[in-house]
Order: structure tokens, then C-alpha cells, then sequence
């Protein structure tokens, strides 16, 4: 009995953590549960999640994709760009287009060398990263541009930035549409389970004629994409594309889904937890915030978190 | 010499090991002269390995006294062991790969020598005194196996040992370097030094030891002076129980062939060509790294093979990558369960369907209930010892996890199993009930590779055995009219006289 | 066996010593265009930049000798500087540089004990260290630059001696050859060697594996906080940001050098030539007035290619043997 207490214990405790620093800024801050806060949060959560959406199945995979913050400041900036040549629709096409095409490099960069440990993927995306960051930059010289300065019309992005469909906001549809889909392709097809299986165990895998090396570029490809989503959402909602949008951006998706129980070592997790975690990643800033912690500190208890959780993660493990 | 108790180097007295499901050491007692050679023989499993590992540290014993050099042994680890004046040569050699010779024979002992120049000095030494020319300034990873094996000679030496526990040196000498061997250890001999010698080479224990320990089954069976054995005697202690309890009845419905194999060439192999008909077991015997594992990896696409074609029923196929061989009906139970077999956090169900996941699909989404099914099906036919299908399949023991292996390839109906060390590390019974599967697949018109360590199991179970030294097949047998000897010496790559001899 | 052909030594020769032809071929190179770097100023500069990321390399080499890896160094670089800096103000100069230096060794000691006592992955636990380091020393400043006072800090990093060899330099070279020593001549190094190339092995041969694999993060830590001295006062600023790409430019520098990521085959001298690449690249790409942000992207693919490079040469060997 008390075994099954420590174990529920050690598989929640940083769920917990979470929810009860949340609880108390609930208690003393009275700001906190306001609508003007609420609509905030929901604003906040939405291109988050998109992200650490896509970077659940990497890390179920056994990998992590660090590339996602130079692909989504990429995308925003030639999206944006590409809205009065080539109409609104075109743009956001080509823009997740592009966002799947640079997960699609990574994978391809892994596969072909051979990348078969979690170090070795971590390493090359983080220096992907710094080519798609690196071309965002080169893209438009530096600069910020403003949606508004864009001549057409850009309704569309309105609408995903700040339109909404009776209570809910739009992007939040947007995300309840992604959810679906990939929890039934997480949970119910074949590749699904084989992301789980070849992140379980890659050789095992192969070997029992999983195509590993096809599930590896499926993973990847779809973190691109979740993140050119993500970029879509966050720029229309901010109204600008900063070459350097994306930045901080893979810390909390890996974040969001190591706090919602996903393990790093791979094989097993769900997007259903990340929703989880992705929600009190976003409450946890939100009530520091009202609390008046800095946004430094707030990187400072992240940091603590991931550690904590990778020790958590590491207990569980053994027997 | 007068004082008996001081002519005595080693005693174990009631020695005890428990594994999980395995008792490995069951009340062993053993005493080792000094200056004496003492050999310990026994099959695989036996205890010999174990015993030793007890020894140098590697494992803690359950019960039991140990007694070396006048001190009563509780825990030790292995460098305190060495220390002692105890040192152990394994089968997995313990080297540095990345490192050289030198450094491998003082290493952890740098200031102790003075620094490099010393380190070389002295290893130069120990490597002369056993008269090896190895360079001292050569990497590890590129010595022959041989060579490494007397690197680790060298460093037992350099511990100013008492006694040197060799496991199974010779499995990978040549006939001069086994010569050598036997220089050397007379040379301990005549300088004091004891000497544990393990072996399940007869011809060995009788050219070298004093005294001999039979062991079976985690039990001493008998300790004599060598003079007082016969060889038949030693064998018979050894297998103990009579070879038909152990394997069930070969069958014999070998028919026409199902796969040609010619001229396969890959990075590690050479060449390889041989037949496998329907309804037969063929045994593969060789060395480890000498080119089973990789003949059976290229057969099922797992390893690239540069040359060379493969007929299944007289057509020539392609077989590419695992997926190829599966869809060929080729299955493949690898050498190493956890690592290469089973997704060990994944439950038995998910382990056992993963080979025909594929067809559980309708529409794109999974019928869990079929995949249940199956899994309830081999759980019963095998009879794996399991709480539920949702159980973690790392939690379960050794021969079960081999079950759900089994179980799955079971499911695509395999018309080729390849076995790769199937019985390693089960237990007696569990190992009888994967004997009894093999018989079942070549009785229904499927055939086996089967790959062993284990002599007599390859012996007794196969058709056919063929043998492989060095990236190629060097030999062909047949199990019910050739002695082990000949198919042991053709698998070192020795001519048989000199094996005999 | 030995006779493998010209060509395939040949090969074999270049893949093996890959950042000393790199060095040659961009040395040969920068022969053809017409600018500055072959000037007597230029050279010396270029290697006067490069000292504060190589004196970073030579720790982060031993870790990863010992098998491990630290993404943390750009956060201990930060550290280093501001504390240094910060100290300043209330305590000789002196004395803050060695609280500057130290705080490394307190942050390696953290790493140290996470990873090796605990046996935790020590990407991900670098990782968020190094989140946190951003984070504290983002507050630590308001996120923005801050300076020092007076002149004399800044002399350490913008000194030369005898009015031609940068200060920096020299004081890299002394640090290079702590670490060589180190290295070469020490039980502790020799049993890096050890620890990284077998740990069982290097474990069962009595040595004590976690407490100097453990040791090996406390020296990158600190290592990487003297540079962020040096980097502070060069500057004469510290700042938050200016570890934003150290650990990876520093970790690419030492794999082209030839310490190989899986551990036990390395060195320091390798980690100095191969740091010379990067800084050889970036001098050369400004001599030809490259255009910032194409830099980045150069930088960014020549890193992957690195990376990449060295998967590839790791699957094949792991196929061979």
C-alpha cells in the first residue's frame, strides 16, 4: 500500500508541485481567477501547446527536438512575407510547408548519419536551429516586421489571432481540431504505436520489422509542422514576425511535456498529458507573474523543474 | 610444507548464490593448494562462472566462508581482490579497448609506476616474463583476441597474484599460443603461484591441472587428484543425467531444400554458401565473432550483404531489411533478448504482436481485442508464466521472456525460425520446452537455424551441423556419426590431428 | 593488413587529423583574396578572440573524455563574468576574480553530484542548468549589459605583453598546459582515459569512477567561469547573453578536433586546434565582409555537418566491428 503511495507519488510529484503552486497563487492572489486573466492564459496556451504537441512524439521517439524555435521564427517571417504576393491562404500554406519541410531535414540529417542516441539528435537540432534562426535572420535583414504594414488584406490572421467562435477563441478550436487527430494517430494507428515501440527500444524494433528509420522522419517531420503551426498562431496574435519569435520556445515545450508525465527516456507518454502539462506550464508563469516574480526567475524554476523531473524520471526507472 | 593449514591457498566452505528463479551456487566447497593447478569443469551453467565472479568480487555470495591466504573473506570488491593477490582472467576480456597495453596492465596504478615511462617499464616486464612481444605502446582494440588474452596474463602477473583464476582461456587461442599457455602456467606452477584453471576441455584439464572439480548444476560433484579420473568419468559427472531426459527425440522429416544460400558476402563474411531443406534443424557451431550471428543477421537483412544471392523455394529473392524476410515467412529470435528482442517497459501483448501489428488494423485503427487475443492464445500454448497479457514484459523471467519471443514469431507462421542462442541463461525446464517447440515448427514443415554455445545442444537437436571459423563455413557434419572433437577442432581452425593431440 | 593502399591511408589520415587539414585548407585559402589576414595584427587577434572559448574547451574536453557532456559552460561563462563584475564594487579586484572563477566550480560540483550520484542523463540535466544560470543571471542584471569600473580590469583582457602578445593569449596557453599536464602525466587524467573508454573496466581496476568523473564537471565548471572573466573583461562588460551559443560552438570545436563524443579518445591539444577552425572560419568570413546573418548560417550548417559528420563515422565503425 505504501509502495503504491510512493509510486503514485513519484509519477505525479512534479504534476503536483505544479497544481499546488498554481492552487496557492489561486488563494492569495484573487487577480488570478478573473476573466480578463483567464482569456490571457487561454491566449498564452494556445501556441504552446502547439509545439509541445509535435515534441511528444519526438521525445516518445527517443529524441529531442531542439530545432523548433529557428523553425518557427522561420516560418513567421517568410509567411508574413509572402501574405501580399501571394494572398493569405498561399502564405499559410507555404508557411507549413516550410515548417514541415525543416522537420523533414532534421530527420533526414539523423537518419542519414545514423543519430541513433538521444545526445547525438539533440546536438544536430540545436544546430539546425541555428541555420533556420540564422536564415530567419538573413530573410529579412534583421527586422521586425509588422503585420499591419502589410498592404492586403490579413483578416485571416485576425481571425486566428483574435477571433472567436461563441466562448472559445479561435486558435483554441485549433487546437482542439490538431488534438484529436493526433491523439487517434497516437493512440489508434499503426505508426503511432510504432513511434512508441521504436522509442522503446530502436534495434528490438527493427529487428521485429518496424521500419524505424520511416517512424523517425514521421516524428520530426510532425514537430516541424506542429511548430509552423504554433509560429502561425503566436505572429498572428502578436501581430509582428520577429526573426528571433520562436526563442524559448523548445524549453517549454520539452517542459510541458516532461510535466505532463511524458517520459524522456523514451517509449511511452501521451499528447493527452502534454495538454496537461502544456496548461500548467502556462499557469505557473501566469500566477508567478501575478505573484511579481521575474520572467528571469521564472526561467530559474523552469530550469529546477526539468531537473527535478529527469531525477523523478530516473527513480521511477529503477526497481 | 609440514604446516598443513599454510599449504592450503583457498578455501570455500558452503558457498551459496540465489538469482532470481536460479540457484546458481548451491553449498560449494572447494580447496585450492598452493603452487597447485586446480581445475574446474562442468557444462555451461554449471556454476563455474558464477563461483568465480563470487570470488573476485564481481558478485556477493548469499552464504558460505571464503578463506584466502589465511583471511576470512567477507565482501571484497575486484580491485581489493587483486590486491589480495587474487586476479581473474575472464572470458569478456577487461580491458580498455581504447587504451594501450601498457597502460591496461598498470591501469588505476599510474603514480604507483612513476608515470607513463614507468608504466611502460614495468609492463614491458610483466609481458617478458610470460614471453610475449606484444608493444606495449599498441591500442588494445587493435590485438587479436589472443594477444588481449595474454595482456590480461601480464596485468594478474603485475599484482604479484597468489592465485590467477583463468575462465576458459583457451576458447580463442591458437594451437603455438596454447602452448605458450601451458609454458606459462608451469612456469606459475614451479614460482608458487595456484592457478584455478576452468575449462570444459577435457583434453586441457588432464594436460595441465593437479587436481580436479567436477561441477553440475550449481553443485561440486566431486574433487579428486587428476591421476584418480578417467575421462569417462568426467564426462559422466558432468552431464550427470542421461542425454535423452535432456533433448527430446531429433526428428527427422528433412525433405527438399527451402532456401539456397551462395556466395553471401558481407563486411564480416566471406563467401558463405549452404542449403537448408524443409523440416530440418541445421546447427550453426563456431566461436563468438567468429560469423554465426552474422551469417543469420545477413539471412534475415539486418546486416548488409554486398554479394551473393539467396533462392527460396529455387527463386531468387531480396531480401533487403528485416521487413523482406518477415514478409518471406524468415523469423529471427536474436542472440541478445533485452537488448535486440523485446521493448522491455512494453507489455507481453504488445511484445508478442508486434510481428503481425500490421494486420490489426481495420480502417487504420487498431482492434484491440484481437490483439488481446492473440496474445491470451501463445500465452497459453507456451505456457508463459505471466501475471497478465498487460504485464511488463520486463518483469517476467528469462525463459518467459524467450516464450513471448517465440510467441511471436510463431504468430506470422514461420517457415524459417532462426534461433540465435535461444536456451542462454534458462533454466533446465523451460529450455526442454523450447526443444519441444523447435521439434514442432520442423515437424509442421518449417525449418530451424539453430546457433549454440552449448554443444550438446546443437549436437543433439540438429540434422546438419555446419561449422564457421572466420567469416566462413569450413565444414560440414553430421551430428550422429562425428565426435565433438572434430567438430570443436574444425570450429578453432586447427587440424584435427592437432586438436587430438 | 597493413598494406591498405596509398589511398585509403591517405583517407583514413584525414579523416583522423580532419581539423588540421581544415586549418591548412582555410589558411590556404585565405592566400588568394586580398585582405588583412595575413598581418601580424590579424593573426594575433583572431587567436586573442578564440583564447576565452578555447580555455572552455579544455575543460568541457575533460568531461567529455570521461564520457560525459556539459551543456551548461555558456551559463558558468555568464556566471563567471557577472559575479566577477558585480563583486567588483565592494571587494578588491582580485578576490572577485576568484569568486567569479569559483562560482564554476560550484555550479560543476552541482552537475557533478546530479549526474554522477545519482546516474541521471546528463544532457538534460546540463540542459536545465543552464536554463537556470540564464535565468539567474538575467536577474542578477535586468537582463542588460553591465560594466566595471576603472581601467584596470579591462587591462587583464586587452593587455599585451610586450606591446605585441595579447595577455589573453598567454594566459590561455598557461591554462592549455594545466590541463595538458593534467592530462598526460596525472593518475587522475590518465584514469579519465580509463573511466571514458570502459566504466565498468576502469571501475573493477579500483578506481574511484565517480568521484573523478564527478571532478570532471567541478573543472569545466570553473574553467568556463574563468573565461567568462577573461570574455568580461575584454568587453569590460558582462552580460546574460553571452553564452547563448557557447556550449555548442565550443562542443562542435572539440568533435572536429577529435574527441570523440563517446569518450576515451581525446585531448586538449585536439580541442585547441580544433577551436582554431572555428575562429579561423569566423576572422576569415569578416576579412571578406561576409554579411552577419549569412555568418550564422554558415556557422549553423558547418555545425550540423560536424555533428553530422561524426554519427556517420561512429555508425560505421559500430557496423564494422
Amino acid at each position: 500500500m505504501n509502495k503504491a503511495l510512493m509510486k503514485a507519488v513519484k509519477e505525479y510529484l512534479v504534476l503536483l508541485l505544479v497544481l499546488g503552486l498554481v492552487l496557492i497563487t489561486a488563494v492569495i492572489e484573487p487577480k488570478f481567477i478573473t476573466s480578463g486573466n483567464m482569456t490571457n492564459i487561454m491566449r498564452q496556451f494556445g501556441p504552446l501547446i502547439m509545439v509541445a504537441m509535435g515534441m511528444t512524439f519526438v521525445i516518445i521517439g527517443g529524441y529531442i527536438d531542439l530545432s523548433v524555435a529557428g523553425i518557427m521564427s522561420l516560418v513567421a517571417v517568410v509567411t508574413l512575407s509572402l501574405i501580399d504576393p501571394i494572398g493569405q491562404v498561399g502564405a499559410i500554406f507555404v508557411g507549413l510547408l516550410i515548417g514541415a519541410a525543416a522537420g523533414f531535414l532534421n530527420s533526414l540529417v539523423i537518419t542519414r548519419s545514423g543519430a541513433m542516441t538521444q545526445a547525438e539528435g539533440l546536438f544536430i537540432s540545436y544546430g539546425m536551429s541555428v541555420l533556420y534562426g540564422g536564415t530567419a535572420l538573413l530573410y529579412t535583414g534583421g527586422v521586425t516586421n509588422h503585420l499591419s504594414y502589410i498592404e492586403s488584406n490579413y483578416s485571416l490572421f485576425t481571425l486566428i489571432g483574435s477571433g472567436t467562435v461563441g466562448i472559445f477563441s479561435v486558435s483554441f478550436i485549433i487546437f482542439l481540431f490538431l488534438l484529436l487527430i493526433l491523439y487517434i494517430f497516437q493512440n489508434f494507428t499503426y505508426t503511432g504505436r510504432a513511434i512508441c515501440l521504436t522509442g522503446g527500444n530502436k534495434t528490438a524494433a527493427n529487428l521485429t520489422g518496424i521500419n524505424v528509420n520511416r517512424t523517425i522522419i514521421i516524428i520530426w517531420t510532425i514537430s516541424g509542422f506542429m511548430a509552423g503551426v504554433s509560429s502561425i498562431v503566436l505572429f498572428s496574435r502578436v501581430t509582428t514576425a520577429s526573426p528571433v519569435l520562436g526563442k524559448g520556445f523548445e524549453l517549454n515545450a520539452i517542459l510541458a511535456v516532461v510535466v505532463g508525465g511524458t517520459s524522456l527516456k523514451g517509449g511511452k507518454g501521451s499528447v493527452a498529458r502534454t495538454v496537461l502539462g502544456a496548461m500548467l506550464v502556462i499557469l505557473l508563469s501566469n500566477s508567478m507573474n501575478l505573484l511579481g516574480v521575474t520572467v528571469y526567475m521564472q526561467n530559474v524554476m523552469k530550469g529546477l523543474l526539468l531537473i527535478l523531473a529527469i531525477w523523478l524520471d530516473n527513480l521511477k526507472g529503477r526497481r | 610444507m609440514a604446516n598443513k593449514e599454510n599449504d592450503i591457498i583457498l578455501t570455500m566452505t558452503g558457498v551459496v548464490k540465489t538469482f532470481p528463479g536460479v540457484k546458481a551456487l548451491d553449498d560449494v566447497s572447494i580447496q585450492v593448494r598452493r603452487g597447485s593447478v586446480h581445475g574446474i569443469v562442468g557444462e555451461n551453467g554449471a556454476g563455474k562462472s558464477t563461483l568465480m565472479k563470487i570470488l573476485s568480487g564481481v558478485y556477493t555470495k548469499d552464504k558460505g566462508t571464503i578463506i584466502f591466504d589465511g583471511e576470512t573473506i567477507e565482501t571484497t570488491t575486484p580491485h581489493q581482490a587483486m590486491q589480495r593477490g587474487l586476479s581473474i582472467i575472464y572470458q569478456e576480456l577487461n580491458l580498455v579497448n581504447t587504451m594501450t597495453a601498457g597502460e591496461n596492465i598498470y591501469l588505476g596504478r599510474f603514480s604507483e609506476v612513476n608515470g607513463m615511462k614507468g608504466t611502460h617499464q614495468k609492463a614491458r616486464e610483466a609481458l617478458d616474463r610470460i614471453g610475449s612481444d606484444i608493444d606495449t605502446w599498441t591500442l588494445v582494440q587493435d590485438l587479436s583476441v589472443s594477444r588481449k588474452q595474454m595482456v590480461e596474463i601480464a596485468k594478474a602477473l603485475s599484482f604479484d597474484s597468489k592465485l590467477i583464476i583463468m575462465d576458459e582461456p583457451s576458447s580463442s587461442l591458437t594451437q603455438d599460443e596454447m602452448k605458450a599457455l601451458a609454458k606459462i602456467i608451469n612456469q606459475l606452477r614451479s614460482e608458487g603461484i595456484s592457478v584455478i584453471y576452468i575449462s570444459h576441455k577435457l583434453d586441457e584439464i588432464f594436460d595441465f591441472c593437479d587436481t580436479v572439480t567436477v561441477m553440475r548444476d550449481g553443485k561440486v560433484i566431486d574433487t579428486r587428484p587428476v591421476e584418480e579420473f578417467t575421462r569417462m568419468d568426467m564426462i559422466s559427472m558432468m552431464v550427470g543425467r542421461s542425454i535423452e531426459k535432456e533433448f527430446p527425440e531429433r526428428p527427422r522429416k528433412v525433405s527438399t531444400p527451402l532456401m539456397e544460400v551462395e556466395g553471401i558476402k558481407t563486411k564480416k563474411l566471406h563467401d558463405i554458401s549452404f542449403t537448408l531443406n524443409k523440416g530440418e534443424i541445421l546447427g550453426l557451431v563456431g566461436l563468438v565473432g567468429a560469423g554465426r550471428t552474422e551469417i543469420v543477421r545477413a539471412l534475415f537483412g539486418a546486416d548488409k550483404i554486398k554479394a551473393g544471392t539467396i533462392k527460396l523455394d529455387g527463386e531468387v529473392v531480396a531480401i533487403r531489411n528485416p521487413r523482406d524476410a518477415m514478409k518471406r515467412g524468415i523469423s529471427f529470435v536474436p542472440e541478445d533478448r533485452k537488448q535486440q528482442g523485446l521493448i522491455l517497459p512494453f507489455s507481453v501483448e504488445n511484445n508478442i504482436s508486434i510481428a503481425t501489428l500490421k494486420n490489426l488494423y481495420k480502417f487504420g485503427i487498431l482492434d484491440k481485442n484481437k490483439e488481446r487475443q492473440i496474445a491470451e492464445k501463445h500465452i497459453k500454448t507456451l505456457k508463459i508464466k505471466t501475471p497478465t497479457a498487460r504485464t511488463a514484459v520486463e518483469s517476467l523471467s528469462g525463459g518467459n521472456q524467450q516464450k513471448c519471443i517465440i510467441g511471436r514469431w510463431m504468430e506470422i507462421q514461420p517457415r524459417i525460425l532462426i534461433m540465435d542462442e535461444p536456451t542462454r541463461g534458462i533454466d533446465v525446464g523451460a529450455k526442454y520446452e523450447i526443444y519441444l517447440l523447435m521439434k514442432d515448427i520442423v515437424e509442421n514443415g518449417g525449418s530451424v537455424i539453430l546457433i549454440s554455445s552449448e554443444l550438446p545442444e546443437v549436437l543433439n537437436m540438429s540434422n546438419r551441423v555446419l561449422t564457421v571459423c572466420d567469416g566462413r563455413i569450413n565444414g560440414e557434419f553430421d551430428p550422429e556419426k562425428a565426435s565433438v572433437d572434430e567438430i570443436m577442432a574444425k570450429a578453432l581452425g586447427v587440424s584435427v590431428e592437432g586438436a587430438m593431440a | 593488413m597493413k598494406n591498405k593502399g596509398l589511398g585509403k591511408t591517405i583517407t583514413t589520415s584525414i579523416v583522423k587529423y580532419k581539423a588540421f587539414f581544415a586549418v591548412l585548407v582555410m589558411l590556404l585559402f585565405m592566400l588568394f583574396p586580398r585582405t588583412n589576414f595575413y598581418s601580424v595584427f590579424n593573426i594575433l587577434d583572431m587567436l586573442n578572440s578564440a583564447s576565452i572559448l578555447m580555455v572552455v574547451s579544455f575543460g568541457l574536453t575533460l568531461v567529455i573524455l570521461a564520457g560525459g557532456i556539459d551543456l551548461s559552460v555558456g551559463g558558468s561563462l555568464v556566471m563567471g563574468g557577472i559575479l566577477t563584475i558585480l563583486s567588483m564594487n565592494v571587494m578588491p579586484m582580485w578576490l572577485a576574480i576568484l569568486i567569479g572563477t569559483l562560482s564554476g566550480a560550484v555550479i560543476g560540483t552541482i552537475n557533478g553530484y546530479i549526474i554522477v550520484y545519482h546516474k541521471t542523463e546528463p544532457m538534460i540535466v546540463t540542459l536545465g542548468m543552464s536554463i537556470i544560470l540564464t535565468g539567474i543571471a538575467q536577474e542578477l542584471t535586468d537582463a542588460h549589459p553591465i560594466s566595471a569600473e576603472g581601467l584596470s580590469f579591462m587591462m587583464i583582457g586587452n593587455g599585451r605583453i610586450f606591446g605585441t602578445i595579447p595577455n589573453l593569449v598567454v594566459i590561455m596557453l598557461v591554462v592549455f598546459a594545466v590541463f595538458y599536464v593534467i592530462l598526460r602525466y596525472t593518475q587522475f587524467g590518465r584514469n579519465l582515459y580509463a573511466i571514458g573508454g570502459d566504466y565498468e573496466v576502469a571501475k573493477y581496476s579500483g578506481i574511484n569512477v565517480r568521484r573523478e568523473k564527478a571532478a570532471t564537471y567541478v573543472l569545466a565548471g570553473m574553467a568556463a567561469s574563468f573565461a567568462g572573466v577573461l570574455l568580461s573583461s575584454k568587453l569590460n562588460s558582462a552580460s546574460s547573453i553571452y553564452g547563448d551559443q557557447t556550449a555548442l560552438t565550443v562542443i562542435s570545436g572539440i568533435v572536429v578536433g577529435g574527441t570523440s563524443l563517446a569518450g576515451g579518445v581525446g585531448g586538449v591539444g585536439r580541442s585547441l586546434v580544433g577551436l582554431l577552425v572555428f575562429a579561423i572560419m569566423e576572422n576569415a568570413l569578416n576579412m571578406l565582409h561576409v554579411d552577419a546573418y549569412i555568418q550564422q548560417v554558415i556557422r549553423g550548417i558547418v555545425i550540423v555537418a560536424i555533428l553530422a559528420l561524426d554519427s556517420y563515422d561512429r555508425k560505421r565503425r559500430r557496423e564494422d566491428v
